[in-house]
């Protein structure tokens, strides 16, 4: 699903193509469901739900709870729940509880992780078609 | 825990406030119980401005609009004290304050707010207090509002009804000074 080689060879690397592909959820938006994406998420508020997205920013107010699939992911604020990315980051404002499924992980000194962080190979990305309905 | 600190101490002793402020973010109990975002901001400001450029200059550059791109696809409710912009897809209700429905989008539910602003899709309803379908706007269901303005070549399926507010929305109806009133109701 989310395979190295899997890029935006379609669209022209401007600005504005990046612009348009990249969503911004303000703090003071709650969602509460289901969010796809092709492109960028940004979330500065609350949801609650599944995010998948090409690559999703959490910004440093937000509150998430629920499952992350990504190519990548960084986390400034709060999460709870599953993350399953390549290539997560977490910096020092980070407050993540759950489980995190990567192939490539960076934790910034100061970030409160509390969980387990589990390495997958890349063809564990490619074949997530859908999420694994119980812990593994 | 003191122990821990020390060793940091000599590297950053700009101030006492900053390291007391340190031990108790460290501090995991108390820590817990009231973090907030303004207590938690303190010792860790200077990380995350160098380290989070673009959310720095979000919320002070641009008023702290949501847009949800042309990429994005929600199933679900949206809430929002701001405003919304949509250019992607959502099947749910939405609610805003000033909501914006770009060309392309398309929303299955409901959208509230105070004003929309309608260029795309919507199936549902739409209810606000002022409502503005442009001429590329493809509207089925019904329109609660107490103002509109409807351009040449927009598309309405629905009952295009002045209740918005109940009472007195016949007589606000005609005027169009009552958008300054938002926060009246």
């Amino acid at each position: 699903m989310f395979a190295v080689p899997r890029n935006r060879t379609g669209k022209p690397s401007g600005r504005d193509a990046a612009d348009l592909a990249t969503s911004h959820l303000g703090r003071a938006l709650t969602v509460r469901g289901r969010l796809d994406s092709d492109g960028e998420v940004h979330i500065h508020g609350n949801v609650l739900g599944r995010i998948s997205a090409d690559s999703i920013v959490l910004g440093a107010t937000c509150t998430v709870i629920g499952d992350m699939v990504a190519r990548q992911i960084r986390v400034l604020g709060r999460f709870s729940g599953r993350i399953f990315a390549l290539d997560v980051t977490f910096d020092a404002s980070a407050q993540v509880e759950g489980k995190v499924f990567h192939h490539k992980v960076t934790v910034a000194r100061g970030a409160h992780i509390d969980g387990r962080m589990p390495w997958r190979p890349l063809n564990y990305f490619d074949s997530l078609e859908q999420l694994p309905e119980t812990q593994p | 825990m003191t122990i821990f600190q020390r060793p940091e101490k000599p590297n950053e002793s700009d101030s006492n406030a900053k390291s007391v402020a340190r031990e108790a973010s460290n501090n995991p109990e108390s820590a817990e119980s009231k973090r907030t975002q303004g207590n938690y901001a303190q010792p860790v400001a200077p990380v995350a401005s160098v380290a989070n450029p673009q959310n720095t200059s979000n919320p002070r550059g641009a008023p702290m609009t949501s847009v949800i791109s042309k990429a994005l696809k929600i199933t679900g409710q949206l809430e929002s004290s701001e405003d919304i912009q949509i250019d992607g897809q959502i099947d749910g209700d939405v609610r805003g304050v000033f909501v914006k429905v770009g060309s392309n989008a398309k929303v299955k539910g409901t959208v509230y707010g105070d004003q929309v602003e309608l260029a795309g899709t919507v199936e549902g309803k739409i209810e606000a207090k002022k409502v503005v379908l442009a001429a590329t706007a493809h509207m089925s269901g019904d329109v609660v509002h107490q103002d509109i303005r409807i351009e040449s070549g927009a598309f309405i399926d629905g009952h295009c009804k002045p209740d918005f507010g109940k009472t007195d929305a016949k007589s606000a109806a005609p005027k169009p000074a009552s958008v300054v009133r938002t926060a009246a109701e």
